[in-house]
């Protein structure tokens, strides 16, 4: 019966039901948990994390990690910022363009690497991670971006209300974000081209007696990623409004977590989009729970997500190996008796 | 000297005395003792570090949690001392957290068979996680005058503690990875693990060994920062790690596995800080002088291929 | 009878030095199953590269419908309607078989998932199978896999479908069943290469069979014009003794490894036999007979789920490599690159790596002088050619390798000695010189197990030889009532041989 069903959707089955149970565990737990408030809060925070989480998704698919996306969302939220400052005239879809063509720059250097000179992404990411942070530095010249400067437009984006559910506001940024990842989700479902990603990620050497074009394929995952670091930047911007130069920092790991913990393959080939935003969710779900649970101190929401990529990857090793030696067993009976039969 | 040069070394060697002329050159006060003590001491945590991760990736593995162990150690330490238990307990205790860290570590990545890149970025979450949980958003200070004089003052004339313990962790691992059974296995097991097996190796044991090293070294560091800071606070040796992991790969060990010294391993060491060092003096900032060392990275994976490849076309 | 879909005229190919492919002429007609036989090595994985478009040929050229063309890639090949499907199915796992069979479909933008799965279905249902097309291929039996790549290759209008072993790993069944799908396609008007071992299949199967050896195209003919016994004569063809002289045996009478009933739940069983000091026993049969199996449950690395192994007069049981070794059986494999040695560290280091214990002064240090003594006497010993020992064994020819990989074993001083393809890819003249070696070992008291799939190296050092096929033991032959002829009909399971 369970074979029936994909192990894709079954993952977000089990996401969703985990979802559920740890805020039914939290609304036990902490009085008023269950609120509109906690709705826009973690909406609020979910939809920056949720570009980046699934722009890692797409990188991670093909057995590639990109460690740079917190130096490129701190990049770009100060590029951005510094754009409008001097420019208050630019229109909101010029700026959109800016970030999004920004994030695109910094991934295709980190494609081109990957790809092309096939240094492993770990290093490349790793010094570009350090790279980009730096070339921050050097041009931001000491200086912050200050919410005072920017255009009330922007600065409002955020927080309108599109529609309300009781105490429940779906926020433009949110409903942006949402958008953002329902379309991605699509195209990876939908576009014959999304395939190529599964493939290179699921089994390389059939990739390459199919025809396709692995390092291609790598570097768009890449300039994905940095587009979708780029967007998350212009967002990041709106919403917090004051911009240093430590912008974004460690937003690297937790994009690896919330994809990981959404059940996208750590070896590649598997996952989805949704998983990643669901896992954006339960990381934010449990960081906003423990902060508020008087049992423990709210700095306990590290450790508690350590240890929940760990225990998200752990299970899926197992699971999948016990399912693999289920089959062999299987098909070894099946060997047996025809040769019985013979 | 252009044999010297072909070999990684070489190459590193030749970059070092370049930078180091440059520096005595272009600053007087480059070549005085205190500088130069100064210079090994500001990054001690990360160079002793280094010696250790020239193992891990060798062995073709990887630990990102050393920068979270250094500071759960740092802070289990903080945590312990106000609560009244004596310094040499704490220290003792702390130790044992980085065994214990580095043995988990080794666990899921042997045991389970999950890959070392998962599990330690897991575990550098994790164990940052219960450094905050023990000193929350506070610092701790106040540590016996002791344990702040043996990070701070000179022990032998000048010399620091630390500056002592990395030049003998180095003596001492040098001969491990080079002369013993011990270090053999780390490049065959980096190199082709089952070929180890095949021969009878039980390679499991050999890298919960190096992991637990791992964890240690790194709980050491913690405790060296905190003598050498005199306070801790949550974000002890936070992002550590990429730079331990550049300064290794930079001095020519493979990230794949079976290759580097720990020569090359500490001419890196020497060349980062003296580049840091000299860029210090040139005023250039902290963050500008980690962007050049992610270049350095990259190119330390590029360039050798460009030169195997040249000396293919020769062939 | 009309033009051929694909031909090769005069292929030859060589990687360096050695010819992998010489003077090859093979025509392919529409609507035929073309099964292809020869020995391991006889060069039918270099043909089907050259097909496929993965090697380029040196010289000779090849056509399809009759006009030359040049194959750069796997996909220029696919474009032109050759496709190959292999023991091991090319399939993404974490796909769907719908996605698996259109994965290197080109047409539109948009997948239309309903289309593509109403045309998986048609595909699947035009070989005769039953799948459920939104399975995940991980969860697919081999046979099922190989449908799907079957499926694929239809999806791009195959005219030559290369199948390479295809039934080696099958059930009876599901062997019955793809053979019946091979002869679908052809009466489709497809060209089938049918690659396999198993000669009651060709029988089964083929319209013509040609057969091929050393590289060379040695002869075609019509199913109906030829017999098993025409076709063992053509593939093992070569003199006896041509390359090798036989050696005589130096069998004593202490038996010092008793094998009863051996077996390893679903991948041999029930293997018997007796090897004694100084004796040489040979294991021949094809790829599938699980001879390595059977080497590596002697090694520790296997456990075996049956059967009894006494060694020196007492039980064994074996948990992993470590015991093997403590116990004096030495393993030397068939993969070099993979199992056999650390091809970046130097020739120093791996002959010395199951022995480093012996190697280690009191303080637990390497004493390098006496392991370079020891690499020394064993490069003089086993003629190693290489200007020092310290250069990394990639450097090495692949005899030279192999006999570092020797050194490494015969340092341990075991008293069994397991040798697996102790031949594959050298030179024949290194091959002569680790044949004396092997009987120098056994003459000196050790015993010997070689595994090997070159007839003429087993009938020359085998002074017993065991045949296996598809993990069952047919017989042990003397040396004196072995020939090629017997050994090669047992291994393909012609009746009555024995």
């Amino acid at each position: 019966m369970l074979q029936k069903i994909a192990p894709q959707t079954l993952r977000i089955i089990a996401l969703l039901a985990v979802l559920v149970l740890i805020t039914l565990f939290f609304t036990t737990q902490i009085e008023g948990f269950l609120s509109g408030r906690l709705f826009n809060r973690i909406s609020s925070s979910v939809a920056i994390m949720a570009l980046v989480a699934t722009g890692q998704t797409l990188v991670i698919l093909t057995r590639n990690i990109d460690l740079s996306v917190g130096s490129v969302v701190g990049f770009v939220a100060f590029a951005a910022g510094s754009m409008i400052t001097n420019h208050p005239d630019l229109s909101p879809a010029v700026l959109l363009a800016y970030s999004a063509a920004l994030g695109a720059g910094f991934g295709l250097i980190n494609g081109l690497l990957v790809a092309y000179a096939r240094v492993p992404s770990i290093i490349v990411t790793l010094a570009t991670m350090a790279l980009f942070r730096s070339t921050l530095v050097e041009f931001s010249d000491g200086k912050s971006i200050t919410t005072d400067n920017l255009p009330a437009w922007l600065t409002d984006f955020p927080n309108m209300v599109v529609f309300a559910l009781g105490q429940m506001e779906f926020r433009a940024g949110f409903c942006a974000s949402v958008l953002v990842v329902i379309v991605a989700h699509l195209a990876m479902t939908k576009l014959r081209a999304a395939r190529q990603l599964y493939a290179v990620g699921s089994n390389p050497e059939a990739a390459d007696l199919a025809g396709i074009d692995a390092a291609r394929v790598v570097l768009v995952a890449f300039v994905l990623s940095g587009v979708m670091a780029g967007l998350a930047g212009f967002m990041f911007l709106a919403r917090f409004g004051n911009i240093t130069v430590v912008a974004g920092m460690g937003f690297e790991l937790k994009s690896v977590a919330s994809a990981v913990v959404g059940g996208v393959n750590i070896f590649g080939g598997s996952g989805s989009v949704i998983g990643a935003f669901l896992g954006a969710i339960l990381v934010d779900l449990l960081e906003t729970g423990l902060v508020r649970w008087a049992v423990v101190s709210e700095f306990w929401r590290e450790a508690v997500l350590g240890t929940l990529i760990l225990a998200a990857v752990a299970t899926d090793t197992i699971i999948s190996r016990r399912l693999t030696k289920a089959r062999a067993e299987r098909a070894q009976k099946e060997a047996l008796a025809s040769r019985v039969a013979k | 000297m252009m044999a010297r040069l072909k070999s990684w070394e070489g190459l590193l060697l030749a970059t070092l005395l370049v930078i180091f002329t440059f520096n005595a050159w272009a600053t007087p006060e480059f070549l005085t003792v205190g500088n130069q003590i100064n210079l090994f001491q500001l990054s001690i945590e990360k160079i002793i570090m280094a010696l250790v991760m020239t193992f891990v990736i060798i062995n073709a593995e990887i630990d990102l949690s050393i920068g979270s162990m250094m500071g759960l150690a740092a802070c289990a330490f903080g945590w312990m001392f106000i609560q009244g238990v004596p310094p040499g307990l704490c220290i003792v205790i702390c130790l044992a957290i980085g065994l214990l860290g580095g043995a988990l570590n080794g666990w899921l990545i042997t045991s389970i068979g999950l890959p070392s890149l998962v599990v330690t970025l897991g575990t550098l979450i994790g164990f940052r996680g219960l450094a905050r949980v023990m000193v929350e958003d506070r610092g701790i200070n106040d540590f016996p005058d002791w344990f702040d004089a043996l990070g701070q003052q000179g022990l032998l004339g000048p010399v620091p503690f630390a500056l002592i313990a990395f030049v003998v962790l180095f003596v001492v691992l040098y001969i491990v990875l080079e002369r013993s059974s011990f270090g053999r296995l780390t490049y065959v097991i980096g190199s082709n693990k089952d070929v180890a097996e095949y021969a009878g190796i039980n390679t499991g044991r050999h890298k919960m060994v190096i992991f637990m090293a791992s964890g240690l070294i790194a709980a050491f560091a913690g405790l060296l920062f905190a003598a050498r800071v005199g306070a801790v606070r949550g974000d002890v040796g936070n992002g550590f790690e990429l730079d331990v992991i550049t300064i290794v790969l930079l001095g020519g060990v493979s990230i794949f596995g079976g290759k580097g010294t720990l020569v090359g391993t500490l001419l890196a060491i020497l060349i980062v800080l003296n580049l840091r060092n000299g860029m210090g003096l040139l005023d250039i900032t902290g963050h500008l002088q980690t962007g050049v060392i992610g270049i350095l990275l990259i190119a330390s994976v590029i360039i050798p291929r460009i030169r195997l490849g040249r000396r293919a076309e020769a062939a | 009878m009309t033009q051929p879909t694909l031909a090769l005229r005069s292929v030859s190919k060589s990687f360096g030095m050695t010819a992998a492919l010489d003077d090859m002429t093979l025509e392919l007609f529409p609507g035929e199953v073309h099964a292809i036989v020869g020995e391991n090595g006889a060069g039918k994985s270099t043909m089907i590269k050259i097909m496929t478009g993965v090697h380029q040929p040196t010289s000779g050229r090849i056509e399809i419908d009759g006009a030359p063309v040049v194959m750069s890639g796997t996909k220029a090949a696919r474009l032109r309607g050759v496709a190959a499907i292999y023991q091991e199915p090319m399939v993404f796992p974490d796909l769907d078989v719908t996605e698996n069979i259109f994965i290197s479909a080109t047409d539109g933008l948009v997948l239309h998932r309903a289309a593509m799965r109403r045309d998986a279905l048609a595909l699947i249902a035009r070989i005769g199978m039953t799948l459920d097309v939104d399975r995940v291929a991980s969860g697919l039996s081999l046979a099922e896999q190989q449908a799907v790549e079957i499926a694929r290759a239809l999806s791009q209008d195959v005219r030559v479908l290369i199948m390479d072993e295809p039934t080696a790993s099958l059930s009876a069944h599901e062997a019955a069943e793809l053979r019946r799908i091979a002869r679908t396609l052809a009466d489709g008007g497809v060209a089938v290469v049918y690659i396999s071992h198993r000669l009651e299949e060709v029988f089964q199967i083929a319209d013509r069979v040609s057969v091929i050896r050393d590289g060379k195209h040695i002869s075609t003919r019509a199913i109906a014009d030829t017999n098993p016994q025409l076709l063992i004569a053509d593939m093992v063809g070569r003199e006896v003794g041509n390359y090798f002289t036989k050696m005589p045996s130096t069998a004593q009478d202490d038996v010092l490894l008793r094998v009863q009933g051996l077996g390893v739940a679903g991948v041999f069983d029930d293997v018997s036999f007796d090897l004694r000091r100084g004796e040489v026993l040979a294991m021949a049969g094809l790829i599938g007979a699980r001879r390595t199996d059977v080497a590596l449950t002697l090694f520790g690395i296997l456990r075996a789920t049956s059967g009894q192994v006494s060694y020196k007069g007492r039980p064994l049981t074996l948990r992993s490599p470590a015991d093997a070794i403590a116990a004096g059986i030495a393993y030397v494999s068939e993969d070099r690159r993979k199992l056999g040695l650390a091809m970046a560290l130097p020739i120093r280091w791996n002959i010395s790596l199951a022995t480093l214990k012996r190697y280690l002064s009191r303080l637990g240090l390497i004493d390098v002088g006496a392991e370079t003594d020891m690499a020394l006497s064993f490069r003089k010993r086993l003629n190693i050619r290489t200007p020092d020992v310290e250069m990394t064994v990639g450097m090495l020819s692949g005899g030279n390798q192999q006999k570092v990989m020797l050194a490494k074993w015969l340092n341990m001083q075991p008293d069994l000695l397991i040798v697996d393809e102790p031949t594959r890819g050298i030179d024949v003249g290194s091959k002569a010189e680790v044949h004396d070696l092997i009987r120098a070992f056994a003459a000196a008291g050790g015993a010997v197990l070689v595994v090997s799939s070159d007839l003429p190296e087993v009938l020359a050092m085998g002074d017993r030889i065991l045949v296996m096929r598809e993990g069952q033991q047919m017989a042990i032959l003397d040396s004196g009532e072995a020939s090629q002829e017997r050994i090669m009909a047992l291994a393909t399971g012609q009746r009555g041989a024995a």
